[in-house]
This record gives C-alpha cells, sequence and structure tokens, in this order.
C-alpha cells in the first residue's frame, strides 16, 4: 500500500502495524484528535511511512465474530493530513483496506467491516468506498471489500 | 456559520476521522441485528464465482499471515492450505490431480500427509497458483515454496528433544579455540 505526497505526486510505500505502549507517549489529542489512551483495551494500527516513525494514522477496532464482522471505532489521520491542505492522500483508504483484510481474512466471503458516522461524513464514506447504507450503520462486505483491494493494496 | 461552510467542513471532517464507537452493547446488538438482515439479502445475490474468489483471497491471505507469524501446529499447515486450495475451486479433487498431470493417488497421500510434495509438485502447484490468481489478487509465486519450508522450519525447531540428542553425538566443534 502506498501514500501519495499531494505536493510532489510521489507514492511512498507504508506499513501498518500495532500499536505499541511506547506509541501513546505521541498520540496526542492535538494531533489524532480523539484520546487514544481509552482505545487500548481495543485493536489499534497506526500507519507510516515504510522505516520512519512518524504515525500518519490510526484505526481501533471492535471484534463481533458472531456476526463476521468488525466494527471500526475510530479512524484519524495526523492533524497535517486533514482537509485540503492534507500532505498526504489515502491514508484512510489504506487503514479501511487493512481492516477489511482481516475481516476476509477471518470470515471469507461472509467478512463485514461496519462503522457509523454522523451527518456528512456519512455520505463522504458511502460516495468515496462504496459503502452500504442500513439505517445509520455503513458497511462493506466482499463485494466492495474485492474494489478496495484492487485500488488500495499495491506499491 | 453557514450551511455550505458546515457542510464543508464536515467533508473535510471525514478525511480526519470518524467516531462510530458505540454508545452501548444494546446498541450494538441493534444496529448488528439490522445490519445481518441486510447483508444476508445481499449475500443471497453473490455468485458462484464471487464466492470463489472471496475464498482464494481469504486463503492468500491466511497463507501471507503464516508465512509473517508461523505458528507450530501438531497438523500440516501445507496440507491444510493446500486442501483448502483444491476444495475452493474443484469439487472432486481427483480433477485438481489430472489438471496438474499427478495420480490422485499421490494426491491423496499428500493431502492426508503420507508423502512429502516433491520439487516438481510444487513447482505445478506454483504455476496452477499464479494461474488462478490472475484474476484474484496479486500472489507471489513463492508463497507455495514459502509456506512449505516455513512448515519444516518450524518442524525442527519444534522438535529439538527428539532429534538434537542422538544428533548432536555427531557433531563437534575442533577448532573451538581457535575461533575464540
Amino acid at each position: 500500500m502506498v501514500v501519495i505526497d499531494t505536493g510532489t505526486g510521489t507514492s511512498h510505500k507504508v506499513e501498518i502495524e500495532p500499536v505499541d505502549d511506547r506509541d501513546f507517549a505521541s498520540l496526542t489529542k492535538a494531533r489524532y484528535f480523539f484520546d487514544w489512551k481509552q482505545e487500548k483495551e481495543f485493536e489499534m494500527y497506526k500507519l507510516r511511512i515504510a522505516n520512519t516513525r512518524d504515525i500518519l494514522g490510526l484505526v481501533s477496532v471492535e471484534r463481533i465474530p458472531e456476526e463476521w464482522r468488525l466494527h471500526i471505532r475510530l479512524l484519524t489521520v495526523s492533524k497535517e493530513n486533514k482537509g485540503s491542505s492534507k500532505k498526504f492522500e489515502n491514508i484512510a483508504g489504506n487503514l479501511l483496506t487493512f481492516i477489511s483484510k482481516i475481516a476476509v481474512r477471518e470470515y471469507g466471503e461472509l467478512a463485514c467491516v461496519s462503522l457509523k458516522p454522523k451527518g456528512l461524513i456519512a455520505r463522504h464514506y458511502i460516495d468515496k468506498f462504496g459503502m452500504n447504507v442500513t439505517g445509520l450503520t455503513l458497511s462493506i462486505e466482499i463485494l466492495e471489500i474485492f474494489n478496495l483491494i484492487e485500488t488500495y493494496d499495491h506499491d | 456559520m453557514t450551511s455550505r461552510k458546515r457542510e464543508i467542513r464536515e467533508a473535510e471532517g471525514a478525511e480526519y476521522g470518524v467516531d462510530s464507537r458505540y454508545s452501548s452493547k444494546k446498541d450494538r446488538l441493534d444496529d448488528g441485528k439490522a445490519l445481518m438482515e441486510a447483508r444476508l439479502q445481499r449475500m443471497k445475490n453473490l455468485s458462484a464465482d464471487q464466492i470463489v474468489k472471496a475464498k482464494l483471497l481469504q486463503l492468500k491471505l491466511k497463507m501471507d499471515e503464516y508465512i509473517k507469524e508461523p505458528v507450530y501446529h501438531t497438523h500440516s499447515a501445507f496440507t491444510e492450505f493446500l486442501t483448502s486450495y483444491i476444495d475452493a475451486i474443484y469439487s472432486r479433487r481427483n480433477s485438481f490431480a489430472k489438471d496438474i498431470d499427478v495420480t490422485p493417488v499421490l494426491l491423496s497421500q499428500i493431502l492426508n500427509n503420507h508423502r512429502e510434495p516433491n520439487e516438481e509438485f510444487l513447482l505445478r502447484l506454483m504455476i496452477h497458483a499464479e494461474k488462478t490468481y490472475e484474476h484474484v489478487c496479486q500472489f507471489h509465486k513463492r508463497t507455495w515454496h514459502q509456506v512449505y519450508f516455513q512448515e519444516k522450519i518450524c518442524d525442527v525447531i519444534a522438535s529439538q528433544d527428539k532429534w538434537r540428542p542422538d544428533v548432536e553425538k555427531h557433531v563437534k566443534i575442533s577448532k573451538l579455540a581457535k575461533v575464540l
């Protein structure tokens, strides 16, 4: 997976790995928008450009195996990657694809990744990632996951 | 704030973060129930080919995980993955044997761990998988070999108690003093 430098158009290979205890000191609300320490009991992953230490994005998830589903609790990019002046493109898409791959590895054709964003944010996720809508819940299932993998899962 | 400004702000917000934590277990269960009903409807529309593609993708992701973080099993990971691979594509295992030009007996022996796959078998499997995964996802040609040899390494390390006493009798370091 890669992120694109919006200034130069250069691709940078990324690594997505579990967050470890040493990371929490740098995960401030000022830069990552949420109190990530509250998520310690859940699975959390960080996205970095390969061979660098700076965290560009984070996601926390809850596994719901009885429903063959992974629910995204929090997902964020770092402050400088927010909005129209963002430094790198594709951070959220890569994190979503990474979680989707875990869902497929665990649940095969039954895999589902869900989230429940509010307001216009939902519209953005529907348009950008082709999410299905059920009430206030958005989900991607195997067909949408195929598309995500095709779009994001390459170097 | 005008509604347009609010729209832009919210759209930008989508880029930086989503807080979609459930407020309660009931909230999660209610959502799960509604979502499951909708998903089951959508699942009915999956074609047989799409299901095969999903199974092959799942298998590839499992093999990647095993290569990255091998776990010692009492059963054979290689034959387990091979069985899943064949069963995802073929309704009869003999058809796979025919496609890679081996006898059904040989394939059965390999799948039941009564015989090790030889290099020829691994090469044919490699080519078969390359062609099969062409329209599924990226699949590295070294994957089957990596799984096979990863398992061998796991076996050797995990069974040291059994082989080490005998093998050690045959090993001496006569130049140890010089090395130190």
